[in-house]
């Protein structure tokens, strides 16, 4: 029941986070350049739940997103799903009590999705090549992802522990010592 | 990080301000009147205040006098006020309705020769490296792949997919769009492309070796291609950027439309 619930309140969350993107961030930018609340939320979903939520919201949003508005499905999709793959890796390999390790594998996820991306849409959609301009717009947009996180990490944090206990159980070693 | 939950907070805050501020300066041009509105709001209240007490103290022998006449007079005044307002609302409601529908008929003149359909922006993308758009018309107007989508000043692009209602516009500044165009000029052939550098301009490519390109030169579609018709304006040519390799010179084109402010489309049904 409670992972209902859990359930329940990722997919509103997703919308919310749909709209965020769509009105609010397309406008308040900086230079012109917008975060990217999907790759924040997909690794949070991977790193408090399981490998198998975050590949499956991981795709699930993505396709979503090629649909609604980008050009060739599956390229979301993909990028997300690995997002959501890799953030079960670093659950195992880093502690997230610590902001600042949160804070770096956004920076790693951020810049891992969007390079796969970009790969993606050169080799299916024949996109031209920039980049230095690519490099400016990554950079920019990771600086981004930071500020947001580091304004998000409480929330992120006592809501994670919730989706945590519920899937994983209570008796993670990691915490308490 | 934070030693305790006063500092989180206070963290938090200073951050949300430096990304606001962050926001605004990194978007100067285009924030300025917010900027002097956030300043105004800020202001006003306090310079009412002082300039309500100056005018209590500076001894206005009439404030006191004749209380009730003025609580009548103050109703009836706000009784007028929410009238003026309420036809100041309707006719708000008026001027835009006849601004949009003026706008759709100046596009409608201008490409009289074309069939068009209007059709409103519902979406923008959501990604910083891609420049497509979603319209409020799809297969039950008559929408179709590959239509052609212009505005007021000239191109915008054209339709990828199609839903019953909706329809989704790849525009020419767009990374993986590209579109054949000539100079109005000398009528030389040239490639536009979408660029990530600047949100209205297109790198035209494969442009002529001798000197036929100039500053200021009209681009328009040269009808190759099979989805773009020919003539229709698509900007003007802003720089010529020489390289050492001739053939990898490029010119910048700012396209006609400011893909910003863009809102209001039509779409192209007889190409």
């Amino acid at each position: 029941m409670k992972k209902l619930i859990i359930n329940i309140l990722l997919i509103i969350t997703t919308f919310i986070i749909y709209f965020l993107q769509s009105n609010f961030f397309n406008w308040f930018t900086i230079s012109r350049v917008m975060p990217n609340l999907f790759v924040i939320f997909v690794l949070f979903i991977g790193l408090f739940s399981n490998r198998i939520m975050g590949v499956v919201y991981g795709v699930v949003i993505g396709a979503i997103l090629d649909l609604v508005i980008g050009t060739q499905i599956g390229i979301n999709a993909t990028g997300l799903g690995i997002i959501g793959f890799l953030a079960a890796t670093f659950d195992k390999n880093f502690s997230k009590d610590s902001r600042a390790t949160i804070m770096f594998m956004v920076l790693g996820a951020t810049l891992i999705f969007e390079v796969i991306v970009y790969i993606l849409n050169y080799i299916v959609l024949g996109t031209n090549v920039e980049i230095v301009n690519f490099i400016r717009i990554l950079a920019i947009e990771i600086i981004y992802n930071l500020i947001i996180v580091i304004i998000l990490y409480p929330l992120m944090q006592k809501c994670g522990y919730g989706i945590e206990n519920e899937y994983k159980g209570n008796k993670i070693l990691t915490r308490y010592f | 990080m934070y030693k305790n939950k006063k500092a989180e907070i206070a963290g938090i805050v200073i951050t949300i301000i430096i990304l606001i501020l962050i926001v605004i300066f990194s978007n100067a041009d285009s924030q300025i009147s917010f900027l002097e509105n956030v300043a105004s709001k800020l202001v006003m209240p306090v310079q009412n205040g002082l300039t309500y007490l100056k005018n209590k103290v500076s001894g206005n022998s009439t404030f006191f006098t004749d209380i009730n006449n003025l609580k009548e007079e103050n109703e009836e005044l706000k009784q007028k006020n929410s009238e003026l307002e309420q036809s100041l609302r309707e006719l708000e409601n008026i001027r835009s309705e006849n601004e949009t529908l003026k706008e759709y008929l100046d596009l409608t003149e201008k490409y009289g020769e074309y069939k068009t359909i209007p059709a409103y922006i519902i979406n923008k993308d959501i990604s910083n490296y891609s420049k497509t758009i979603v319209i409020n018309v799809g297969s039950d107007d008559g929408i179709e792949e590959n239509m052609t989508v212009i505005a007021d000043q000239g191109l915008v692009g054209h339709v990828i997919s199609v839903t019953s209602n909706t329809a989704k516009v790849r525009t020419i500044v767009d990374t993986s769009s590209s579109v054949s165009c000539s100079l109005s000029t000398t009528e030389e052939s040239i490639v536009c492309k979408g660029t990530l550098d600047e949100e209205s301009a297109l790198k035209a490519m494969y442009i002529p070796d001798d000197d036929g390109i100039i500053q200021g030169d009209s681009v328009e579609t040269s009808g190759l291609g099979g989805i773009y018709p020919k003539g229709i304006h698509v900007g003007s040519i802003q720089k010529v950027v020489n390289t050492k390799n001739t053939t990898d010179r490029y010119a910048i084109v700012q396209t006609a439309v400011d893909f910003d402010k863009l809102d209001t489309v039509l779409v192209i049904t007889n190409n």
